[in-house]
């Protein structure tokens, strides 16, 4: 990694407690100490009940860290999100019914105040993106479960957030449908220059999309270690058959503490 | 059990020919009304009578809802009230409305009115309930205002449910203003039926009303489920054409 | 494991939690309704309530006379309620039954059963007004007792009422079975009779409370609005509009407290018997 780029989020000692249904304390995540920098990919990988999605919706301020600090460009979550600068890609597509997908992606830039004229454009160049043109008339109930998220993906695009937000946002689709949004997402990455932070439970999605994984274990969630993913860029399907990519996927399912998961 | 009666069959049950030809029959029952005419024309009244409360009743009924779920102080105040009032046989309680209010006008819009609210007001509020919290985080992140949570999220969420409450609501309604009709005889179906149950007109009239209020109940929340097509766009849609594949 | 993760990852939203105290969050649902119920009460008794409505105490009359009046008339309001009940309750539970019937009929062959429940939400889209004199009609020669035959009749309307409600949601909890469970019984190769038993009636059993929510207070308004077409005077219903004729308002007004009584009492029984049944089902 270029130690000159800029650091686009930063923690420390980030932790998060909360009270589960008894009312008792759960230490969702302790002691997170991790630098991300502007236009990276990171991988958050782990296990049900390692906090990785608690830490990417502190990033979001969806969630507030009971311990430690988190700044994204020398601001708090909260500055950044009224400033509008985070997409936000759920693990379902998050689409309105009674909206066109076209409607659907034009949702928060009506939020901002878009006009009407800026926001078409906005959204048929964000649909175009995503190959989902032809469909911009079409309501979400009408297309298949990786077109939505396509559509949701657009949407998390409109804005042109400097942060995107993604929680497994793949794994509800099939696997052939997975891997060609792969292809899409990293196209559109290149073209965008965004940061992405991409919570996953696959491994060998986490190593073929960013440039680290950072590998958190549960029971408290922690940061166990960071993988730097020196593939060469861009990624194509067939590197997943070299066997640097498998030492890759080795050394991360190794990194992870308590051993086999 | 029709052969078997000692009484006139018209009364018991007439065959349906002998209704539809009622319905054709030229004969003037009452006036210079035929009995379709007049039973059609005391439906229009009815029903023009029980729209009132009912839009009256759907309105209020939407507008509590909305402010429930704006304020937990409203929700927790009216809430156990939302739920008595639907257990109390408001129907049964028409006479004394008409002697309280003194006016059989105001007595129609006040019971068709709570018999429309309460569906609407609780189908609504459980459509606002039934938000995903995905919608409202992602709401959050983009720092939407409050006033665009409701109007591009919540409202449109509960619209389904809210019609859902229309469609309980306009048969009751219809029912609530039959049965207010007859209280008092100003026209309307009730009040021709109860004349015609005295045998004050043909007893055919009284068929004929039995069928044309089913009907207009059946009629009443159909028509509601065609609204709800003509609003929602995206429900046309659903059958019709095939699912798109990537 | 992922549930719990779902529930760690999603806590309630900030302006939830701010100035959030528990115990006044739950004491308040119970205060503040009871507050408004004596401001109502106050409202009533002061006679406010009586200049707004523009009307009197003789046609409205104060709660203490209503509740006297229900005192010493205890007796016949007693019995007429237990009239009222009778007709509520054998409506609703031979309506429950034949709509229940109906149901696993159209669930077991479709397209004879289909037919039956459309007849049977027919018959409950004729409103009650127009339904009760043809009933009426009907059981004229069922008894030579007045009293007799105004009952059954006045029954077959509550049951005709109770029979769509519960048709059409049982037909939902007998044929909504969840993904792939009718596929494993007939991996199994399991008989009809045993999918049935075994697995369409207890996964009704949720649908037939839901259909008991409404049918239960629209089986009491029923039987009231009947009992005022019936030949025999008599019931909460009926006493309501005859007092009312005799502008004997005070005791028109004891017989409506009793028939809300009987409403709220009907859906607290079925809320306990949901509660204990369901535990054991879910």
């Amino acid at each position: 990694m270029d130690e000159k780029r800029a650091v686009e989020i930063r923690t420390r000692n980030l932790g998060v407690t909360f009270k589960d249904n008894q009312g008792r304390d759960v230490l969702a995540l302790t002691n997170v100490n991790l630098e991300i920098y502007k236009g990276e990919f990171i991988a958050l990988l782990g296990p049900s009940g390692c906090g990785k999605t608690t830490l990417l919706r502190c990033v979001a301020d969806l969630q507030q860290p009971t311990e430690g600090d988190l700044h994204i460009q020398g601001m708090t979550p909260k500055e950044v999100r009224l400033q509008k600068k985070f997409g936000f890609v759920f693990q379902q597509p998050v689409l309105f019914d009674w909206r066109t997908v076209k409607k659907n992606v034009e949702l928060p830039l009506e939020i901002m105040g878009y006009t009407k004229k800026e926001r078409s454009e906005l959204a048929d160049e964000m649909l175009e993106m995503v190959g989902l043109k032809d469909f911009a008339k079409h309501y979400p109930k009408q297309l298949s479960g990786g077109m939505q998220q396509r559509a949701n993906i657009a949407r998390a695009l409109g804005l042109k957030p400097d942060i995107l937000l993604m929680d497994e946002p793949f794994s509800a689709l099939d696997e052939f449908t997975k891997e060609k949004l792969h292809e899409d997402l990293l196209r559109i990455w290149r073209e965008t220059n965004k940061t992405i932070l991409f919570v996953t439970h696959s491994i060998q999605e986490s190593v073929f999309l960013s440039d680290r994984v950072c590998v958190l274990s549960p029971h408290p969630g922690r940061l166990s270690a960071v993988v730097d993913i020196d593939l060469p860029r861009p990624r194509s399907l067939d590197m997943r058959d070299e066997p640097h990519f498998n030492e890759l996927v080795a050394k991360v399912r190794n990194s992870f503490e308590g051993g086999s998961v | 059990m029709v052969a078997g009666s000692k009484r006139t069959p018209e009364n018991v049950l007439p065959h349906l020919h002998q209704i539809i030809q009622a319905v054709f029959s030229g004969k003037k029952v009452s006036g210079d009304m035929t009995a379709i005419g007049l039973v059609l024309s005391s439906a229009g009244l009815t029903l023009f009578r029980a729209l009132l409360g009912f839009v009256v009743g759907a309105v209020s009924g939407f507008i509590l809802a909305l402010l429930m779920k704006l304020s937990g102080f409203v929700e927790k105040l009216l809430f156990p009230y939302l739920m008595l009032i639907q257990l109390i046989p408001v129907l049964g309680l028409a006479p004394i409305i008409l002697s309280v209010t003194g006016d059989i006008n105001v007595s129609r819009v006040v019971i068709a009115g709570i018999l429309s609210f309460y569906p609407v007001a609780t189908n609504t509020l459980s459509g606002f309930k039934a938000v995903e919290k995905d919608k409202y985080d992602l709401m959050f992140v983009y720092a939407s205002k409050p006033r665009e949570l409701y109007t591009k999220v919540l409202i449109p969420s509960s619209l389904p449910y809210f019609f859902t409450g229309l469609k309980i609501a306009a048969p009751m309604a219809v029912t609530a203003s039959i049965l207010v009709d007859t209280l008092q005889g100003d026209g309307g179906l009730g009040c021709i039926l109860s004349q015609s149950l005295k045998h004050a007109m043909s007893i055919y009239v009284f068929w004929i009303i039995v069928f044309v209020s089913a009907l207009i109940g059946i009629l009443s929340s159909k028509v509601i489920g065609w609204i709800e097509i003509g609003v929602s766009p995206w429900k046309r849609t659903g059958k019709r054409s095939r699912k798109v594949r990537t | 494991m992922a549930a719990v993760k779902k529930k760690i990852g999603r806590p309630k939203p900030l302006r939830q939690r701010i100035g959030e105290n528990k115990s006044w969050q739950k004491a308040s649902a119970i205060v503040l309704p009871l507050a408004l119920g004596l401001l109502i009460v106050l409202i009533w008794q002061t006679e406010l309530l009586h200049s707004w409505l523009d009307t009197d105490t003789f046609t409205l009359p104060l709660m203490d006379k209503i509740g006297s009046i229900m005192y010493d008339n205890s007796d016949k309001i007693w019995a007429n309620a237990v009239d009222t009940l009778k007709v509520a309750g054998i409506g609703l539970a031979a309506g429950s039954l034949l709509g229940y019937l109906v149901a696993i009929f159209a669930a077991l062959l479709p397209r004879l059963g289909q037919g039956s429940l459309y007849v049977i939400g027919a018959f409950a889209s004729i409103p009650v007004v127009a339904m009760a004199p043809v009933l009426n009609n009907w059981t004229k020669d069922v008894s030579s007792d007045a009293a007799v035959r105004s009952m059954v009749s006045k029954i077959l309307v509550v049951t005709l009422i109770c029979a769509a409600d519960m048709g059409l949601n049982a037909y939902r909890g007998l044929t909504e079975i969840k993904l792939y469970s009718e596929d494993m019984m007939s991996i199994y190769a399991a008989k009809k009779r045993v999918v049935l038993w075994k697995l369409r009636i207890p996964n009704s059993i949720p649908y037939v409370f839901t259909a008991l929510k409404v049918s239960v207070p629209a089986s009491i308004m029923t039987a009231i609005v009947s009992e005022y077409f019936a030949e025999k005077i008599t019931g909460v219903g009926r006493q309501i509009r005859e007092n009312i004729v005799l502008a004997q308002y005070s005791t028109a007004w004891a017989y409506i407290a009793t028939a809300c009584v009987i409403g709220i009492l009907a859906y607290v029984l079925l809320m306990a018997a949901q509660t204990i049944l369901l535990k054991r089902y879910h």
